[in-house]
């Protein structure tokens, strides 16, 4: 088979079967976020079970641009749920990244991909972005809801929890790039899938 | 002639062009849930945040209207009773209220947006706003997966009762992974059938595709879209100084 | 004109270097225009590989290592881009669910044409003319998750000749169809015949074109044993086909074997209020206010698409939640609840329903809680169902029958004495048809009740002991 470089329609298709999966897990954890509190755990949850997807995913990506067409896609469709345009912002961000973390493994090296999983689930933060971006601005907007609000989502939700959410992005991203390593090798491989 | 396909295609164009839409999304983020703009965009935001239910309610979606009222009365009810409500409840009150209120609007825009408009017509549309295949051609097999994916789910859903796995047994831990893996399992595989049967149908030849999905712009998208230009030229005469009323 | 010079292939991956055995070996074949060919054989035999050689799947999208060469008017298939050869092949696939790449029938159709980038004003044209010849004027503008099966193998038929290519490819297209799908599928065959398009069909079933066809290659282990002329199929009687594994030649519609429903002496398994309306529509899918069947028989349910066949299995099984009724057996009343550990059903997409990472490891789980030598029994089981040599092996790579096998097993593990199967010989061969066959009779020997929703005669010959024919009672009613 001949190997160039540019995406054909295969690895267009590839990137619609993995990133469908991945959208539905992304979403039927969002749907607990709908009961605002859970929203934090949005970090948590979605990048250890997206992981599962992710790392099959990986194993067919063998070109470049197919993980930031993937992250691109999910700032899209982020824009289209009305999330806002920032999620656009990280995704080409944390796309860019992954998509070199992978490549410098030559697209097969096992503990690039669960890095470059974990660069990726970094785009999950923008969701959290409007909140943060005008954290003043915000409350000063709010100030008729009363002061007893304004405390208490600023307890909550102090600007220092900004860092430790993309933090947490990031690490659930590791630790969901290994759980996907493990289930690739459990059931994946021997299933003949990747 | 006792069938045409064209006239049926014309039949079918929805109320807006789906750019029109997707320009709504666009500025209802950034202006209510992105919160930018200051004073003079007040009674603006006011007017867009009724919008999507007036949209809702053209398109006869009386299900998601009544939905996405149901939200706003919630949310609001909450930051309403947490005056009264004891210590940590006052807490949570407050920040689902506050969340609610905020996100509600675009998120019925958004839902009115997806509930709207047909794949055919969201890709037709990505395509005359020249986005590159490497964008449409997977959002399209996204989309096309969504209900197949619901359906495999189901299926094995019903494959566990049958077997006897439950929530709660003596495997709870392995039962989401039980659910996935063949969940995942049989979407790749319908995947990737979906794909031979799209590749021998010519899909990724290096031609501009046509779409025989009729859309375009018409009046009431003029309406809207020089309602968002205004928008946002009121937007930029506030960050400019320039206070209009 | 399409010829195969003396091709050779083996899947497998040029990366990895690991290749499995020869799917294809020294294969030469000519196929002219306005031919129709019709390749058969038992499963493995290499014919649908033939067919993904013509239309470039291999080795655009398929891997492996090929020798020999493909040429379509003279041109070398593998050398050309999938979207060219596109302009000349057309395929209709197995799976009706998964060659759909659109939501909707008119959107289908137009897929190949807007590929090409085809003005809109002239695909509005194509499609409008194809509705017509093929009158499926009822089917257009429906969404495609709302069509039986055979409803949408014409859809896929009709989007292949929107595109208009010269030679048409069928790969089992009639394998998920029932007898009426069938002969419908014919027709539209005859439509192409009319217009002198090349037809290459890869087929099990091959009763409905047996007569259609200029020329039969029969297969076996990636070579082609033997070549018939159209008018030289007749001369093959029903046991040399089925030495050669290949299925009847007889067109047989299963309502019309009529089997007895039931025998005085029978043990009576009684079905009562058995009612199910899907939401939205208006008459009910499932409608038995008492029916008597014949325990520790094998009975196959016939009726066409549509009819509720599945969806009757599904109420037995308890797996309806909006479907009550009650069944009656040896004297014991059985809620919704009770009948889903009285019956097990063996699903169409028998994938879903197995879910561990070995074979033995499925059936362990389906045991009851507290067996003793948990581990012997599970090995008894697989041993008497021939699944002793994939203890270890991934449930998801086993092959279609075996899938089923291991699901029986799961079954006989957890001790449920009703056994539904939904088509379980949709795509088989003969040889494992008949296997499927004698597995059903050695289940009942061990006291099971059977019911099996199939289409195919040639099964219901081979086991089956009673019948009940959906549509024919319902005119009763």
């Amino acid at each position: 088979m001949k190997t160039d470089n540019k995406l054909k329609g295969r690895d267009l298709i590839n990137i619609g079967i993995y990133g469908a999966i991945y959208f539905v897990i992304l979403f039927a954890v969002a749907m607990l976020g709908m009961i605002p509190i859970f929203l934090p755990l949005l970090s948590v949850f979605v990048p250890i079970l997206g992981g599962i997807p992710f790392m099959l995913f990986l194993t067919k990506v063998k070109k470049s641009g197919m993980i930031f067409i993937m992250a691109m896609i999910m700032g899209i469709l982020m824009l289209l749920t009305g999330m806002g345009p920032w999620p656009l912002l990280t995704c080409a961000i944390a796309g860019i990244l992954a998509e070199l973390c992978f490549k410098s493994g030559n697209y097969r090296n096992a503990k690039k991909a669960v890095l470059s999983y974990g660069l990726f689930s970094m785009w999950i933060f923008g969701n959290y972005l409007p909140l943060f971006t005008d954290y003043d601005g915000y409350f000063a907007q709010r100030a008729d809801y009363g002061q007893a609000y304004i405390d208490a989502v600023q307890k909550l939700m102090p600007l220092w929890m900004a860092p430790v959410l993309l933090a947490a992005c990031f690490v659930c991203g590791i630790l969901g790039g290994l759980l996907g390593r493990a289930i690739l090798k459990k059931h994946f491989e021997k299933a003949g899938l990747a | 002639m006792a069938y045409s396909s064209e006239k049926t295609q014309e039949q079918r164009r929805g109320f807006l062009d789906p750019r029109t839409k997707l320009a709504l999304v666009l500025i209802l983020a950034l202006l209510v849930m992105g919160g930018l703009g200051g004073n003079s965009l007040k009674p603006i935001k006011t007017a867009l945040s009724a919008l999507p239910f007036l949209l809702l309610l053209i398109e006869q979606q009386w299900k998601r209207f009544a939905r996405g009222i149901a939200m706003l009365v919630i949310g609001y009810g909450l930051l309403f009773a947490m005056p009264y409500l004891p210590g940590t409840l006052n807490y949570i009150a407050l920040l689902c209220g506050g969340i609610l209120t905020r996100f509600v609007v675009t998120i019925v825009m958004g839902e009115y947006l997806i509930s709207t408009t047909s794949v055919s017509e969201f890709i037709s549309a990505m395509e005359r706003l020249h986005m590159p295949q490497a964008i449409t051609i997977p959002m399209s097999v996204m989309f096309r997966l969504f209900p197949t994916i619901g359906s495999e789910w189901r299926s094995i859903r019903r494959a566990m009762t049958m077997r006897g796995i439950h929530l709660g047994g003596a495997r709870a831990g392995q039962v989401l992974e039980y659910q996935l893996v063949p969940m995942m399992t049989s979407t790749v595989r319908i995947g990737e059938e979906l794909s031979a049967s799209a590749l021998t149908r010519g899909l990724g030849a290096p031609v501009r595709r046509t779409n025989i999905c009729r859309i375009g712009f018409r009046v009431q998208d003029a309406v809207l879209l020089m309602g968002c230009l205004f928008v946002i030229a009121v937007w930029i005469l506030e960050l400019c100084g320039v206070n209009l009323w | 004109m399409v010829e195969l010079k003396n091709i050779s292939f083996r899947y497998g991956s040029e990366e990895r270097q690991d290749y499995g055995e020869n799917s294809l070996s020294g294969i030469d074949l000519i196929i002219h225009d306005g031919e129709f060919v019709l390749l058969t054989g038992p499963s493995g035999c290499g014919k649908t590989t033939i067919l993904r050689l013509i239309n470039g799947l291999i080795p655009h999208f398929y891997s492996g290592s090929v020798d020999g060469e493909v040429l379509i008017e003279g041109k070398a298939v593998s050398s050309q881009e999938l979207y060219d050869t596109a302009l000349k092949v057309g395929t209709v696939f197995q799976n009706p669910r998964s060659q759909f790449y659109n939501v909707d029938t008119t959107g289908e159709l137009a897929f190949g044409c807007e590929n090409r980038g085809l003005p809109e004003e002239q695909i509005y044209k194509r499609i409008d003319d194809t509705v017509t010849r093929f009158s499926i004027e009822k089917l257009m503008d429906r969404s495609i998750f709302h069509l039986s099966d055979g409803e949408k193998q014409k859809i896929a038929c009709a989007s292949v000749d929107v595109s208009g290519p010269d030679i048409i490819l069928l790969d089992e297209p009639s394998a998920n169809l029932d007898y009426e799908a069938t002969l419908a599928l014919r027709e539209l065959i005859l439509e192409w015949r009319r217009q002198g398009k090349t037809i290459i069909a890869a087929e099990h079933r091959i009763a409905y074109l047996w007569d259609l066809i200029d020329r039969a290659v029969i297969m076996r282990n990636g070579r082609i044993i033997c070549e018939l002329r159209g008018d030289e199929t007749n001369t093959l009687t029903q046991n040399v086909l089925a030495e050669m594994g290949l299925r009847s030649t007889i067109q047989e519609s299963p309502s019309s074997i009529s089997l007895p429903l039931f025998l005085e002496g029978d043990e009576p398994l009684t079905l009562k209020g058995f009612r199910l309306t899907y939401s939205g529509a208006k008459e009910p899918v499932v409608n038995i206010s008492d029916l008597t069947l014949a325990a520790g028989e094998i009975m196959a349910i016939t009726g066409a698409n549509g009819a509720g066949k599945t969806s009757l299995l599904s109420c037995i099984c308890g797996l309806e939640k909006r479907c009550k009724g009650a069944l009656v057996f040896k004297e014991k009343t059985y809620s919704r609840k009770n009948r889903q550990k009285l019956c097990f059903m063996v699903m169409q997409d028998t994938g879903n329903q197995l879910f561990t990472e070995s074979v033995l490891e499925e059936v362990l789980i389906s045991l009851p809680k507290n067996t003793e030598n948990e581990k012997d029994r599970a090995e008894e089981i697989l041993r008497a169902l021939d699944l002793e040599p994939f203890l270890e092996r991934h449930p998801q790579s086993l092959s279609g029958g075996q899938k089923q096998r291991l699901a029986i097993a799961c079954a006989l593990a957890s001790g449920r004495r009703v056994l539904l199967l939904d088509e379980p010989t949709s795509g088989l061969d003969y040889a494992h048809m008949m296997e499927t066959a004698n597995l059903l009779k050695q289940l009942q020997c061990m006291g099971t009740t059977i019911l099996v929703v199939t289409h195919d005669s040639e099964l219901i010959h081979a086991c089956c002991t009673r019948q009940y024919d959906l549509e024919y009672l319902n005119c009763q009613h």
